[in-house]
């Protein structure tokens, strides 16, 4: 798994002195602020609006409490490059909002010229928190729920007020969660490519995309280097200050946290929640649905489109399969054997999730052109890469459910006669298929929606659905891409319901 | 012939330096009930699960049933060992429902029958469709029982087998799983920390303590006659005293004489400690241990007391006694007791 990466690594070490003294030059300083910047701005932003949206919606008597809850981790469902395609085509240059403003001299003589430009950082960071801080928020929510309500009740017996207990206890308390949740949305920022290509902001995956789409790959591994290391940057600033904030809280006595009433907040803390909904879901879902029924009507169903449909489907479930395949054993190993070489498996399947997409394509470029012709440009190199960059998915629901079952309960089948392979296939596997099914659900809906790897690997004339809605919208036709669209973001529903009660 | 036979056993986790079990040698007759009692980490539950064979034991010889299971050069796993487990967590297959889980390991024939016979046995009747979830903790441990029974096991093995049950249960499950046992002919060791589910439910106690057999007797032994220091005041509580046999069944104390039956047949003039139960202290105005009550404790159905006095040298001396809860004695009055002989035995270390 970690071939590619290695090679990717070594690639850029001989990339030649030159090379890298011209990079560092000039487009290193120059991609390390943008993409810096922004995921430092988007990593602040989201974990504000996160944490208060949390707060509101499982802390305070908001109506249509139970509701919101989930409403807002709709946006989840929503690729980052598909919600910047609605945006431009609503809002961009050509979008009607401009043509509005433009045609109305009042406007034009009151505030000047169309403001508002999406093609700028403002309009990446709009984008990218828009669709990212349902990371924070679902975090942050679990762990609001979890808190003990005595901690509260503590603090205000010792004569804390309302607001004194939100910053002293709750806000600490939260810690972990908020770090857990910025990290996940600065590794997404760090390694989205659509959303900040469709919009084009430059950062680092963007940068290797176009060197290697202009066949420089010396340059390009050089720039996934120092990508790599930015992640890795991120994964250690975790991992330091993961140690130090680990909260225990005393067992069995839990009690559910008691509601805030909001009173005369009711109303801006409405607005607020709704204002949020409302940009990140349905003003989307809105102008895809106006797009896409348009497209159906000038027959955007056409042959072509359920070619491509086929291809995601087909590349997507032999890499779900695979996944699956793959994880059970490595997670049975890992949990009733562990050693230093299953756990070092699962750090290196950790570490391709965490890395960028284009970054494992770069290196399964490398490899298969160099060692593996036969499979070089096709499907099958896609759904491997798939399995790099989503195996941990399977995993952590495979783990989650092993973990119900005792190391007990092998040792009862081994006492009742079960031989250790019998127990692998009456025990272990019926209580884990669960779990591997619904990893292997997450792992289709995350290949279906994957867009740079699919872009960098693809055999040609292979295009799937995420492709074309990304090179359709380009394109502005977003009467065609609308339909493509609403298919990935009504398949990925479907293990949202997981996801949700996992938090 | 003995069930289980453990020879010279010694198990050394990885990672640890002392060992958890150390030369340990049993020897446990078919068709009781023995219970393997010692404080947390003393080795019992390593001892169950050398026995069950789930643990590798680096030296010594386990028999079981006449057949060397684990030796040197001899491993025989887990599945072909024929031996029973009742987990501490009960461990039932969370897929499977009551009938199929007691049915699991069975392999003859008459599997339908055999089921519903252990069933039977542990009460279970109606329950044969209902899953490991649906069903209480007493309930759950009785479906592991009967799993741990149908296969007709050479031994059953019980870790910790109460402490998962509050205090009401306790009781009923400590007399329903005796009768189970005795009432399928099953052999049983049982692994407890609590000196009561030892007494009321063993034939035999073997006590434990740091990896070392400290004591093997009936309960009745154990708790009357304590051969170390360690199993008179792990086992009930105890007053350990220092002196010497006199020849007519007394010890000589520091604080006085004390009747004495159980002396190991040591000659007169042997120095000996002995143990001494509070229940042995009985509250008598003739008596001749005279002190001051310095503490008590009301426990509803005896009063511990704390009962300060001087010995022959004039050095304090604290014995721990029980009253009567009747007796209503304050902190700083005066008290004498007389020594009943019953509950005082000579102690070998």
């Amino acid at each position: 798994m970690s071939i590619p990466i290695i090679y990717v690594i070594l690639r850029s070490l001989f990339a030649g002195a030159e090379r890298w003294l011209r990079l560092l030059d000039q487009r290193i300083p120059e991609l390390l602020w943008n993409t810096l910047s922004l995921t430092a701005a988007v990593t602040v932003f989201t974990v504000v609006v996160g944490v208060a949206l949390a707060w509101i919606v499982s802390r305070t008597d908001i109506p249509g409490r139970k509701a919101w809850q989930w409403l807002l981790a709709l946006p989840l469902v929503i690729p980052p490059y598909i919600g910047a395609a609605t945006y431009i085509s609503a809002l961009g240059r050509s979008g009607p909002v401009r043509e509005l403003w433009q045609g109305s001299a009042l406007l034009v003589n009151l505030f000047g010229d169309y403001p508002l430009n999406l093609i700028s950082f403002w309009g990446v960071f709009f984008v990218l928190s828009l669709f990212t801080f349902p990371y924070v928020y679902l975090v942050a929510g679990a762990s609001l729920r979890k808190m003990n309500r005595n901690y509260e009740e503590a603090a205000r017996s010792l004569g804390l007020n309302a607001w004194q207990i939100f910053w002293k206890v709750t806000l600490p308390f939260l810690r972990p969660a908020m770090g857990a949740g910025a990290v996940l949305v600065s590794l997404y920022v760090l390694s989205d490519f659509g959303a900040v290509t469709m919009l084009r902001y430059v950062t680092f995956t963007a940068a290797i995309y176009f060197q290697r789409a202009g066949f420089d790959t010396a340059s390009a591994s050089v720039l996934s280097l120092v990508l790599m290391l930015l992640t890795l940057a991120v994964l250690g600033i975790e991992s330091l200050t993961g140690k130090k904030s680990k909260y225990y809280q005393t067992a069995g006595t839990y009690r559910e946290p008691a509601t805030v009433n909001l009173g005369r907040w009711k109303l801006p803390a409405l607005f607020f929640v709704g204002c949020v909904f409302f940009f990140s879901v349905l003003l989307p879902l809105g102008i895809l649905a106006y797009w896409g029924s348009l497209g159906v009507r000038m027959g955007a169903l056409d042959q072509r489109f359920f070619a491509f449909a086929f291809n995601s489907l087909k590349v997507s479930s032999f890499a779900a399969l695979l996944c699956m395949l793959s994880a059970m054993p490595v997670i049975y190993l890992k949990s009733r054997y562990p050693s230093a070489i299953s756990s070092m498996i699962d750090r290196l399947a950790y570490a391709g999730y965490a890395l960028p997409g284009v970054i494992v394509a770069l290196g399964f470029i490398f490899v298969f052109n160099n060692h593996l012709p036969v499979l070089y440009r096709t499907f099958y190199m896609i759904a491997l890469a798939f399995v790099v960059r989503f195996l941990p998915q399977a995993m952590q629901a495979g783990e989650a459910s092993l973990s119900l079952i005792s190391p007990r309960i092998d040792e009862a089948a081994r006492s009742l006669g079960c031989p250790p392979w019998q127990v692998m296939f009456k025990v272990i596997l019926p209580n884990m298929l669960p779990g591997a099914l619904a990893g292997g659900a997450l792992v289709f809906v995350s290949s279906l929606k994957e867009l740079p790897v699919s872009l960098m690997l693809r055999p040609p004339g292979f295009d799937t659905l995420a492709v074309r809605v990304y090179f359709e919208a380009q394109e502005a036709a977003y009467h065609l891409a609308a339909p493509a669209a609403l298919l990935l973001i009504f398949v990925s529903l479907i293990p949202l319901r997981y996801l949700l009660s996992k938090y | 012939m003995s069930a289980i036979e453990l020879i010279d056993v010694t198990k050394t986790y990885a990672g640890t330096a002392a060992p958890a079990v150390q030369n340990l040698n049993l020897c446990l007759e078919k068709g009781a009930i023995i219970s393997l009692l010692g404080p947390s980490g003393c080795g019992k539950s390593t001892t169950l699960r050398l026995i069950a064979g789930f643990e590798r034991a680096e030296k010594g010889t386990i028999v079981l049933d006449g057949k060397i299971v684990s030796d040197e050069n001899t491993w025989i796993p887990p599945e072909k060992r024929g031996v029973g487990m009742v987990f501490q967590d009960y461990a039932l297959f969370p897929h499977l429902d009551v009938f199929n889980n007691i049915g699991f390991g069975y392999r003859g024939k008459d599997l339908k029958e055999r089921v519903r016979e252990v069933i039977a046995l542990v009460n279970l009747q109606g329950y044969e469709k209902r899953y490991p979830g649906e069903l209480s903790g007493g309930q759950q441990q009785r479906v592991a029982l009967a799993r741990a029974l149908a296969r007709r096991p050479v031994v059953v093995l019980l870790d910790e087998p109460f402490s998962n049950l509050d205090a009401d249960l306790r009781g009923l499950m400590r007399r329903e799983v005796s009768r189970i046992i005795k009432a399928a002919g099953a052999t049983a060791v049982l692994v407890t920390h609590d000196q009561k589910d030892a007494l009321a439910i063993s034939d035999r106690i073997v006590v434990i303590n740091g990896g070392v057999v400290e004591q093997v007797g009936t309960p009745r032994e154990i708790y009357q006659f304590p051969e170390t220091s360690f199993v008179a005041t792990f086992v009930g509580q105890a007053n350990i005293l220092d002196g010497f046999l006199d020849g007519n069944g007394h010890v000589v104390t520091a604080i006085g004489l004390f009747p004495c039956r159980h002396t190991h047949g040591l000659p007169p003039g042997s120095p000996v400690k002995i143990s001494v139960r509070p229940d042995s202290l009985e509250l008598a105005k003739e008596g001749e241990i005279k002190g001051v009550i310095a503490e008590t404790v009301y426990g509803g159905d005896t009063v511990e007391a704390v009962l300060e006095l001087r010995d022959n040298q004039f050095r304090p001396c604290r014995l721990l006694v029980h009253l009567h809860p009747e007796e209503k004695i304050k902190v700083g009055e005066k008290a004498s007791f007389k020594v009943l002989p019953d509950f005082v035995a000579v102690i070998k270390r």
